[in-house]
């Protein structure tokens, strides 16, 4: 079996959620904002082993258990683009861009042999997959590498720091749990965002007062861009509270 | 003179001061007292300074120093120690400590591990919100003696 793949920089797949590295995320934290996102697997869902080798698991009903991707994300509506999605339909940031963006059409956070549907182009999207695309994954093997191996790799460093911190989280927030719970039971789409402030006592090497002021303007961009827009009222009131947390934090210490 | 913060009843210079001064804690409560009363003063030195080895390494200051600023401390109740004597070289303290957060009352209740690194008592982790052992029931059969002491049995009294 093999899949064909050209991107055609239709930017239809710079929409949306984006899962970073701790790295990425730290680098852009005046681009996105950010939060700890927790996607719960089911066991015998997709890629439920690299799920919980990554991160966590937690026991559910009836002695089933579900993996929980722990993954800072920049939390961006569906509908909306990437804050550096360019006026010509490129990336503004191309040189610096996320290895997330690097690695598509494949994603370090699946298992490799389970990639076919990632090649299938959205409805709306402009992927070329035609047979004068190149062949890029045959018999479940991805045929160049490189930037999955790359983005992996960032995965297994990230997860040293993720899995003590979500084992920590889920002991100091008891209702983490039971959302968690309630996510997983959704039959697509289940999560739940955490405040990325959670995240930064267990970076040593990063000041929150820095941090917050970054976040500070890019939360108050995003909550004026979804006021308006009924559709997007859990999403504008994150933006809200965040933008309230941050301004907080940043007033601490001039 | 100002009492001190951890609740003791003594003066904060008699108390938790000399530790936070740099005097060896005799005891991982001692310590945690301390660390306590550093946090409800903002000395985060203190705080960094009593970690374990590696602790130090992935503490970060910035994040500690802003939680301390944006809670208000209330009090700290210890609950419980085990180990952490002269001749141990570990000890746990358990405790709760009570802060206001945008004016709710809120509490830190924790396990905590201390560990004698070089003589001098050290703060390891934690074990945050910890389950309590599950309590036991006894059944009492329906033909046992009831435990009243009526002497009859079970089902014939208490149990009836």
């Amino acid at each position: 079996m093999e899949r064909r793949f050209s991107c055609t920089a239709c930017g239809k797949c710079c929409h949306g959620m984006l899962p970073l590295t701790i790295d990425d995320a730290l680098a852009h934290a005046d681009k996105f904002p950010l939060v700890v996102m927790w996607t719960p697997v089911r066991q015998g869902g997709r890629s439920f082993g690299v799920t919980a080798e990554l991160g966590v698991t937690i026991q559910l009903k009836k002695r089933r258990l579900a993996a929980v991707q722990i993954a800072p994300t920049a939390y961006i509506p569906p509908s909306l683009p990437c804050p550096e999605l360019a006026e010509d339909g490129l990336c503004a940031i191309h040189a610096r861009k996320p290895q997330r963006c690097r690695t598509m059409p494949f994603s370090a956070y699946r298992d490799e042999k389970d990639h076919d549907d990632l090649m299938i182009p959205r409805s709306g999207w402009e992927c070329d997959t035609s047979d004068q695309a190149p062949v890029v994954y045959r018999d479940k093997r991805i045929l160049d590498r490189n930037d999955f191996d790359v983005e992996r790799t960032q995965l297994l460093r990230d997860a040293a720091i993720l899995k003590p911190y979500a084992e920590w989280l889920l002991d100091a927030v008891p209702s983490l749990r039971p959302e968690l719970h309630k996510a997983a039971l959704k039959p697509v789409g289940g999560r739940v965002p955490v405040a990325f402030s959670t995240l930064i006592p267990r970076l040593p090497k990063v000041d929150i007062y820095a941090f917050a002021r970054k976040q500070v303007p890019i939360m108050k961009a995003f909550a004026e861009r979804t006021a308006d827009d009924p559709g997007l009222v859990d999403f504008h009131q994150w933006y809200v509270d965040s933008h309230a947390e941050w301004e907080k934090v940043a007033s601490g210490r001039p | 003179m100002a009492q001190c913060p951890c609740g003791s009843g003594s003066g904060f210079d008699e108390c938790c001061g000399p530790i936070i001064g740099g005097a060896p804690a005799p005891t991982p409560e001692a310590l945690m007292r301390s660390r306590f009363a550093a946090f409800v003063h903002g000395d985060l030195d203190h705080i960094e300074n009593t970690h374990a080895s590696e602790v130090r390494d992935t503490f970060n200051r910035s994040a500690a120093e802003s939680t301390a600023q944006s809670v208000e401390w209330v009090d700290l109740e210890i609950c419980g120690t085990a180990d952490g004597g002269a001749d141990d070289d570990t000890g746990t303290v358990e405790f709760r400590a009570r802060f206001k957060k945008d004016g709710e009352l809120m509490v830190h209740h924790e396990i905590s591990n201390f560990r004698r690194e070089e003589g001098l008592w050290a703060y390891v982790d934690g074990k945050m919100n910890p389950k309590g052992k599950p309590r036991r029931v006894e059944k009492v059969g329906r033909n046992a003696p009831c435990p009243c002491g009526s002497g009859k049995k079970y089902k014939k009294c208490c149990g009836a």
